[in-house]
């Protein structure tokens, strides 16, 4: 058996007063695939940040080589051999392939960056790893899948001892998949540990030799991949059940009447002839990969990016919406996948986030009412069960799932009847998840209707009464909850054209 | 007011309580250097010269708080004043010197219009724009009016009226009336909250179905019809009025801003405090040309001055930088 590279025990970080890390523990071999599971917000991230350098642990120890260590910052934990590859790229989309990848040590001659010394060392690098990409394309250009691969290539340029690699298959189709995963076990046979992060059971059970799980900062537990199943390490993962069945049947009346229409639908390279129907009281799934303009689809609808053709009908009537103003005044809402850029106000309190699409109600004879937003904004976040102090406290101080009521709670004042989520669950941990599926069936049930975009196949089939599938821009499958299944899913949701 | 701005109000307070307490540090220190600061005619002279600073401070602070930059108000300012001055020493207006007053207002506020224009609609960055209608309206008003300086009337009701009656300061119950206003603006009214929305976080402020293109409009038209105002105070506290100047007015004025609380990233503003921040400079300005005269240093009070407010602003904004970054570590569970 290899030796072991990487000890961290007892790791411990806290961020004021939330405990991120307990007691997170892992160990890796050299020449080892070991997967870090675990659900958002189990700490997966950030334990990889205490590790490379960008967070300091409160507690615990890291034992890298035998030594023991605490990255001050990511510089030095690179220097001594540790690559990551993030979830979200991190490259200059304008530069060269090569230049990405050398960035920071670009070869010089003559006082000048030497750009053709460049290309063919990262072609050379290339050819390593056996990658078919041209060093001098612009890296814009490539699919997020190659992209993807030139990262890894800059990760292994420099030396590598140990890479980490957080959910890199999220973007990737079927064969970038194949293509990443022949890379690994390339890396894996030069002795190289890597620790793998990824939610998909079918590739933890191909790639990895052993998964360690953790829940709630803690951890929960390390085994032999081969020695185990998936339903092991779910319940090591979840600790109960959070997802329950998928639904049987929908749950819409066969006469329930079209509230939203959308037909031919066009914007940009990323929505291409989308057309669909919305019915009163229906959770419309939308299911996809990353990057198959199931967001763009929602922007376009609700006007927050322009369309280049296409109709909307709202209850049979054909309307124009330019803005999201429009589609306000329409009864339409748009809940952001990213809710800091897209959602909140991080440093106003939970009160004016959650009057602010409706505080032209509140005004009476020119002056603003705060006691009555005050008691409003009380009740709606009553009515969600919202965890925070007071209505005066900041957004930023409060959790993932309570800022998500919050802007539940800003759309229900709003009392819009169409209400898009994008992805409603993303960083939101466990308890609060199911309470956000509790709050969509109330909302269908008291006659709003819902489109869910979301990546998380059982959160899809757990709720969806219909499944809409896309891929690269176009709606590639529709299936009633009845037929719709994983696999079924995912043939849809990469169908290419 | 300091219940309104829910979750920030607490910090107001405390930097407007910095400030008056410098204030009133700086005046006692003038004060033991040289008695004749607090005389009854200086006090007023300082009254004077901060009505113009006081309502472009006000004007700027709504741009401000939407997370911009108004660079255009010192010269608007001046331009406002000499073509209206001009249009009246012309004769054009006949003996009817309060028709310099719409005219001041109107061209400020067409070039506020004209910056929002520019900023919401055409989506430009703020400083480059603004620097644009800075030069642009500098150059307008000198080519307009050839004449170097243009001489308003003095001893008038105009006067009396918006700087001094008699040693007595009018110009601040205008300041503390339009101080009033703005607050009302900003912290009770609609327009107000979305502009402080924006500055929080435009993009939110837009997906949750706001006009924000509108409410920057506003804003920089706001912006535009202070500089308009100012210029009748400053007309009727300086009645010469030396054309093609205005460079570094707004710079005075968006110092007092900063220094008075307001966020230079937005989303947080101090209507009180600009006022307050204008009336620390006009001290500093003023007692400094005092003592250094007294002293009979050998220094320029002009550039001691700036060297002065330089630092202030500096601290001013660092106090807020830090303020912020330590909202930003403030971190909530990161996503994975």
């Amino acid at each position: 058996m290899a030796e072991v590279i990487l000890k961290m025990t007892n790791i411990k970080k806290e961020f004021s007063g939330v405990k991120a890390l307990k007691n997170a523990c892992l160990e890796l071999r050299g020449g080892e695939v070991h997967a870090l599971m675990g659900e958002n917000g189990a700490g997966k991230s950030t334990l990889i940040k205490v590790l490379c350098g960008i967070h300091r642990p409160d507690g615990g120890e890291i034992e890298y080589f035998g030594e023991r260590v605490c990255f001050p910052d990511i510089a030095s934990s690179q220097a001594a051999g540790i690559s990551v590859i993030h979830q979200e790229l991190n490259m200059m989309n304008h530069l060269t392939v090569a230049q990405n990848i050398y960035i920071g040590r670009e070869p010089m001659s003559l006082g000048m960056i030497d750009d053709r010394r460049m290309t063919e060392d990262a072609a050379r690098l290339f050819d390593k790893i056996g990658v078919k990409i041209d060093p001098s394309v612009v890296l814009g250009s490539l699919t997020v899948g190659k992209q993807q691969m030139v990262e890894i290539a800059k990760a292994i340029s420099r030396e590598c001892r140990l890479l980490i690699l957080d959910e890199p298959t999220a973007a990737l189709t079927q064969p970038e998949v194949e293509e990443l995963f022949k890379i690994m076990n390339e890396l894996r046979d030069k002795g190289i540990g890597m620790i793998y992060v990824s939610h998909r059971m079918d590739e933890i059970n191909r790639i990895s030799d052993r998964v360690t799980v953790m829940r709630d900062g803690e951890y929960v537990g390390t085994v032999d991949t081969d020695k185990t199943t998936k339903d092991e390490i779910v319940h090591m993962m979840v600790g109960r059940v959070i997802y329950g069945d998928k639904k049987e049947k929908s749950n819409v009346p066969d006469n329930a009447e079209t509230v939203l229409e959308v037909k031919e639908l066009c914007a940009g390279n990323s929505v291409k002839n989308v057309s669909f129907k919305l019915r009163r009281g229906e959770i419309l799934g939308f299911a996809g990969l990353m990057g198959a303009g199931r967001t763009e689809t929602a922007r376009a609808i609700y006007g927050a990016d322009v369309k280049e053709s296409g109709e909307i009908y709202i209850n049979g009537i054909r309307v124009d919406i330019s803005s999201p103003e429009d589609a306000v005044n329409q009864g339409i809402c748009y809940l952001s996948e990213d809710r800091k850029h897209y959602g909140l106000m991080l440093s106003k309190s939970v009160a004016e986030n959650t009057v602010l699409a409706s505080l032209g109600d509140f005004v009476n004879m020119g002056w603003i009412d705060d006691a009555e937003i005050e008691r409003q904004a009380k009740e709606k976040n009553a009515l969600l069960r919202t965890k925070t102090p007071s209505m005066e406290q900041k957004v930023k101080n409060l959790s993932g799932g309570n800022q998500q009521k919050v802007i539940v709670a800003r759309w229900l004042i709003k009392n819009s009847d169409i209400f898009i989520f994008d992805e409603p669950t993303r960083g939101i941990d466990i308890g609060a998840k199911s309470e956000m599926y509790e709050l969509m069936e109330r909302l269908v049930s008291e006659g709003k209707s819902i489109i869910m975009i979301s990546s998380e196949l059982a959160e899809v089939l757990r709720l969806s009464d219909r499944v809409i599938v896309m891929c690269e821009g176009r709606i590639t499958g529709e299936l009633d909850i009845s037929e719709a299944s994983q696999e079924e899913i995912m043939k849809y949701a990469t169908m290419r054209s | 007011m300091n219940d309104i701005n829910i979750g920030r109000g607490k910090i107001k307070i405390g930097q407007n309580v910095i400030i008056l307490f410098a204030l009133a540090a700086l005046v006692f220190v003038f004060f033991l250097l040289n008695p004749n600061f607090i005389d009854k005619y200086n006090l007023v002279s300082m009254a004077q010269s901060l009505a113009p600073y006081a309502v472009l401070g006000l004007g700027v602070t709504f741009v401000i708080a939407t997370g911009g930059i108004d660079l255009s108000i010192g010269t608007v300012c001046i331009a406002s004043a000499v073509i209206a001055g001009k249009m009246y020493t012309s004769g054009i207006l006949g003996d009817n010197l309060w028709l310099t007053i719409p005219i001041m207002i109107a061209i400020g506020t067409l070039f506020g219009i004209l910056n929002g224009f520019l900023v919401a609609r055409l989506s430009m960055p703020a400083f480059i724009a603004t620097l644009g209608t800075m030069m642009l309206s500098r150059g307008l008003s000198a080519l307009i009016v050839s004449d170097p300086n243009i001489f308003f009337p003095n001893g008038t009701w105009f006067n009396r009226t918006f700087s001094n009656n008699n040693g007595v300061p009018t110009g601040l119950f205008w300041i503390a009336g339009f101080t009033l206003v703005c607050m009302y603006l900003m912290y009770k009214n609609k327009t107000g909250r979305y502009i402080l929305s924006i500055g929080s976080n435009e993009e939110a402020t837009r997906l949750s179905g706001i006009n924000t293109a509108r409410y920057k409009m506003t804003a920089y038209t706001l912006s535009g019809l202070g500089a308009g105002v100012a210029a009748i105070f400053w007309a009727s506290a300086f009645p010469t009025v030396a054309a093609a100047t205005g460079n570094g007015m707004e710079l005075d004025a968006i110092a007092g801003v900063y220094i008075g609380g307001t966020s230079a990233a937005g989303g947080v503003a101090s209507v009180s405090g600009s006022v307050i921040g204008a009336a620390l400079l006009v001290v500093i300005r003023n007692g400094l040309n005092m003592i250094l005269a007294n002293f009979e240093l050998n220094l320029n009070s002009t550039y001691v001055t700036y060297v002065l407010t330089g630092i202030i602003v500096v601290v001013a904004v660092l106090m807020d930088v830090i303020k912020t970054s330590k909202g930003k570590r403030v971190r909530v569970r990161k996503r994975k």
